[in-house]
């Protein structure tokens, strides 16, 4: 996949407000893949809406949004099983981890289903995401910081040609953000994938290629 | 897989899962215990008669007491032969030839001092009336040996009556056929003796048949220049259900022997009884079957946000419902082989009741339940799979 691209696309909870002054919304824009994007947004303009319509578990919004020439709404159960495994990895804003399974399990889970890193690679991304000693404990108990790192190396447990991070660094420290922006550094720049990042205000620090304005 | 039953086994409760286990179990049970007792008791009572084929039917003069006085004879004439033979129902008419010399028998058995002496008769009817094997039924004159076919009744008054108040052995019809029975006959200044062979018992005839060969003979030899009018006729029929029967019988007043009546009645009540308790245990299946789909629904609501999420991560509706399938599965071949097990052990339990009376008795074979339960397990089986995938897949419709 090398792009997605929106065309006059607008969530329908936006239906008929007049003026809307957005580089995204009721435009045509395309994320290429190996550039990173930063989506920077007031509380309220669909940033999230944004990330759910591309990963394909909401379909409310008018317009099109199509992955290279393929209109998303053409995209079977089974197409976005595939593009969720291989093509596009989501950090959710509200994480979505398991609370009755611990840390590692959490990993585990997502990682049992692409077996795209060996534990070695999993244990040391704990390690660097200064979470290793709570590998074992349930997600539920952990502080949100920490529950942000472990859905962020869950994120990374598959192939991607994009990944998006919805406010990733929202409750993290400054060191660990930065830390963040390392290993998203070296594994999806490296990679060549495209990066999609949203925010409200904290950013992550990355060499964006673009700043679009929700 | 481990992960993924350690997520979704949340909220699965024990106590409905047992519910539904014995409610499953019981209705099962009833189901499957119904169809083997029908099955097993059946040929106690739709036993037909394997002497006899089914068209035929016996006919006789109703022995009254105004008539025995006055002396009728009770006999059919060659008009009332001639009369019935021009119905157009029926095929063909034979005649019950008696003996006409005295025939007295003593049976003695292997091992016993009892020996039974008794005065008795001889009935044939023409061989094409009987259905058995010919080479078995066949008399060459200067024969010593005569085979025989008794009354099935002759042996459950000696198993039921005679061997329970003397505590003797019940013997089959197989070992009875290996009795030794000593025949005496005299006529006509002459007396010999000869060797029953019992071949055969029959529901349908009280009377003791010998081939119509030997009678013939017999009754030449025996009771030459004697003749008797058949009191008795066996009629081929093309429909013994044609209403027309009836009406011609009871207007010739008739009596047309039947052993299927009382018989067809018990085994009508057998069949009315078990399809009550046979549907009880659907009934009670069903509900079981509710049960569990309606607590599958619960764990699969409770859990559905947590199903939301395994999609969203990549999993798809099928690998979420496989540990649900699964789980009813593992419970349906529990409930299976648990249900089998008792049935086979009342089964064996009856079995013994029932040989106490009929010792002849057959084990029977579980077949007839492993396919009413093969037949409901995959029924079932599928049904649940295929509801519990809906039910996930509409989790992830939901979501788009």
């Amino acid at each position: 996949m090398e792009t997605i691209r929106l065309i006059d696309t607008l969530p329908r909870v936006f239906d008929g407000q007049p003026e809307i002054k957005s580089d995204v919304w009721n435009r045509e824009i395309a994320f290429q893949r190996g550039k990173t994007y930063l989506v920077e947004a007031a509380s309220g303009t669909g940033k999230s809406s944004l990330c759910s319509f591309i990963y394909g578990y909401r379909n409310d919004y008018n317009g099109d949004i199509c992955f290279d020439d393929v209109n998303i709404r053409q995209i079977s159960l089974n197409g976005w099983l595939k593009i969720r495994k291989e093509n596009i990895s989501f950090l959710f804003q509200d994480l979505r981890l398991f609370n009755e399974l611990t840390a590692w399990e959490n990993v585990e889970i997502k990682n049992a289903l692409t077996r795209f890193k060996t534990q070695e690679e999993i244990e040391r991304l704990f390690d660097r995401m200064q979470l290793a000693d709570k590998r074992h404990c349930l997600v539920g108990k952990l502080s949100y910081g920490q529950q942000q790192r472990v859905a962020f190396i869950r994120a990374l447990c598959q192939p991607y040609d994009f990944i998006l991070l919805d406010e990733p660094v929202s409750h993290l420290d400054e060191e660990n953000a930065h830390i963040m922006a390392d290993i998203l550094q070296e594994e999806a720049v490296g990679k060549g994938a495209g990066i999609l990042v949203t925010s409200i205000g904290k950013h992550l620090s990355l060499n964006y290629s673009e700043i679009v304005r929700l | 897989m481990r992960l993924l039953w350690k997520l979704l086994r949340r909220h699965v409760s024990m106590a409905q899962l047992l519910g539904f286990f014995l409610a499953n179990w019981i209705g099962l049970t009833i189901i499957l215990l119904s169809a083997q007792f029908y099955y097993d008791v059946r040929p106690l009572f739709g036993e037909s008669d394997s002497f006899f084929k089914k068209q035929y039917l016996v006919i006789s003069k109703p022995v009254n007491t105004l008539g025995s006085l006055l002396g009728s004879k009770g006999t059919f004439s060659s008009g009332d032969i001639q009369a019935i033979e021009e119905q157009p129902f029926t095929k063909s008419v034979g005649a019950f030839s008696s003996s006409l010399y005295d025939v007295s028998m003593s049976a003695g058995m292997f091992g016993t001092n009892m020996n039974i002496q008794t005065e008795m008769f001889f009935e044939s009817v023409p061989d094409g009336y009987i259905d058995i094997d010919l080479s078995e039924w066949k008399y060459l004159p200067g024969s010593k040996i005569i085979p025989i076919i008794l009354p099935k009744n002759y042996l459950n008054l000696y198993n039921f009556g005679f061997a329970q108040s003397r505590n003797l052995p019940r013997l089959s019809e197989g070992v009875l056929s290996m009795l030794s029975l000593k025949i005496y006959i005299s006529g006509s200044g002459k007396r010999d003796v000869f060797e029953g062979r019992i071949v055969g018992f029959s529901n349908r005839l009280n009377t003791i048949l010998v081939p119509d060969a030997f009678m013939t003979w017999a009754n030449d030899y025996y009771a030459a220049g004697r003749k008797k009018e058949p009191s008795r006729l066996i009629v081929e029929v093309t429909n013994p259900a044609d209403e027309a029967i009836v009406k011609y019988m009871d207007a010739h007043r008739y009596e047309v022997e039947g052993d299927d009546l009382e018989s067809g009645k018990t085994a009508w009540f057998l069949k009315i009884i078990v399809g009550i308790v046979f549907f009880v245990g659907f009934v009670i299946t069903l509900l079981s079957f509710y049960i569990l789909m309606l607590s599958i629904f619960l764990i699969l609501q409770k859990n559905t946000g947590k199903i939301q999420n395994l999609m969203l991560i990549g999993y798809s509706p099928r690998k979420v419902a496989l540990p649900y399938q699964l789980l009813v599965l593992f419970l349906n071949i529990l409930v299976s082989i648990l249900a089998v097990t008792v049935v086979w052990n009342v089964h064996l339990a009856y079995v013994e009741e029932i040989r106490q009376i009929y010792p002849s008795f057959g084990n029977g074979s579980l077949l007839p339940i492993f396919v009413i339960l093969l037949i409901l397990f995959v029924f079932i089986s599928l049904f649940n799979i295929f509801v519990i995938h809906k039910k996930v897949k509409r989790i992830w419709n939901g979501n788009l």
